[in-house]
């Protein structure tokens, strides 16, 4: 082996490690950001067709999931049990005051004034999402949404989430199949 | 150091950093996957305005009632039988099997979602639908109230929903208080 060979091998990089790196890291990133997907339990969202895609959904919506039984969850902790309180529904009305009254104190909710039936009252401009499984008991969703037109409460912009595909059937809308 | 031996030596590939890349690459795919199934939980929103637990001016209103006409039976093979799921700590879910529903748009009974999608058509091309706007002074179409009575499914509420926005209505409200089975 003479001298330049050996030169050259000293300059040869080798590349593995540093792409290693880079996919930890990119790994590590993609994990992180899915931890802000834990408002999100796992429903099978029913399929519509002419909805208004959500695709830049306001930073801090607070989002109420409803599971098949009723049960209600909010940021992963279970705040309506219908095993546990029937027809009892105050820990919903509750559950949608506390989200109010920490939304105004964070500032991340603000309230305006709005003309119902000619009288003004004070209303949260704020969007608020029900996702409720496809084989959800509408009248948990009803429920919600009578809780959240309570004037004590006042969510008026009240959103339902649907899906582009049945997850249980496989169906899927047009714009998904291009 | 002779010629054949230098051929010999380029020939050996070290394999490992190549086998590190490929489960790096395997790994990052599967949470990128993961990651895409969570947000293809794509919430698409109706253009609805809230709830209303009271109807007001019915005269104005297209009614749109949901009654069960068969309840169904919850079908749990697929996804682990009933009971709690031991991971996420929530009950297993289900698919309901032989749940029928039927709708009474205005006072018309129907019994396909196709046939609620026909009618919501031909109410919202009859001038009489038109009702008189006052934000506008113009006219407009009349919103539609969604009645789901006890026993029925959002599937079946976000279906009749999907035809009234098909059709063109604009304002869909959805009627409160018809209660549990």
């Amino acid at each position: 082996m003479n001298v330049e060979k050996i030169v050259q091998e000293e300059i040869d990089m080798d590349m593995t490690p540093m792409i290693d790196c880079v996919f930890l890291l990119m790994i590590f990133f993609v994990l992180v950001i899915d931890l802000s997907q834990k408002n999100l339990e796992d429903l099978i969202l029913p399929r519509a067709v002419y909805s208004e895609p959500d695709d830049e959904p306001p930073e801090n919506r607070p989002i109420i999931n409803v599971l098949q039984n009723g049960t209600v969850v909010y940021g992963g902790v279970v705040s309506y049990d219908p095993t546990v309180d029937g027809k009892n529904y105050a820990k919903i009305k509750q559950l949608l005051l506390d989200i109010r009254v920490k939304g105004l104190a964070e500032k991340t909710l603000k309230l305006v004034d709005k003309d119902i039936g000619g009288a003004t009252a004070k209303v949260l401009d704020d969007p608020i999402l029900i996702r409720a499984d496809k084989w959800t008991e509408w009248h948990y969703v009803g429920e919600i949404m009578k809780q959240c037109s309570q004037p004590e409460i006042a969510f008026w912009k009240v959103q339902l989430a649907l899906s582009d595909q049945d997850k249980e059937t496989g169906e899927k809308n047009e714009r998904l199949k291009k | 150091m002779s010629a054949l031996d230098d051929a010999q030596e380029e020939a050996k590939a070290d394999m490992t950093p190549m086998i590190d890349v490929v489960f790096l690459m395997i790994i990052f795919f599967i949470c990128i996957e993961f990651k895409v199934l969570e947000s293809k939980l794509d919430a698409f929103l109706p253009t609805d305005k809230g709830s209303q637990s009271t109807v007001v001016e019915p005269e104005e209103q297209l009614s749109i009632k949901i009654h069960v006409a068969s309840p169904g039976v919850p079908d749990y093979t697929k996804y682990g039988g009933e009971g709690i799921n031991e991971n996420t700590g929530r009950p297993n879910r289900f698919k309901l099997v032989g749940h029928k529903v039927r709708w009474e748009v205005g006072p018309k009974p129907l019994g396909s979602i196709e046939a609620v999608k026909a009618e919501l058509d031909r109410i919202a091309k009859d001038p009489n639908s038109k009702i008189p706007d006052k934000k506008t002074g113009g006219k407009k179409l009349m919103s539609v109230v969604i009645e789901a009575y006890p026993g029925t499914y959002y599937e079946s509420v976000s279906k009749t929903n999907d035809a009234a926005n098909a059709a063109g209505f604009k304002e869909v409200n959805f009627g409160g208080g018809l209660g549990s089975k």
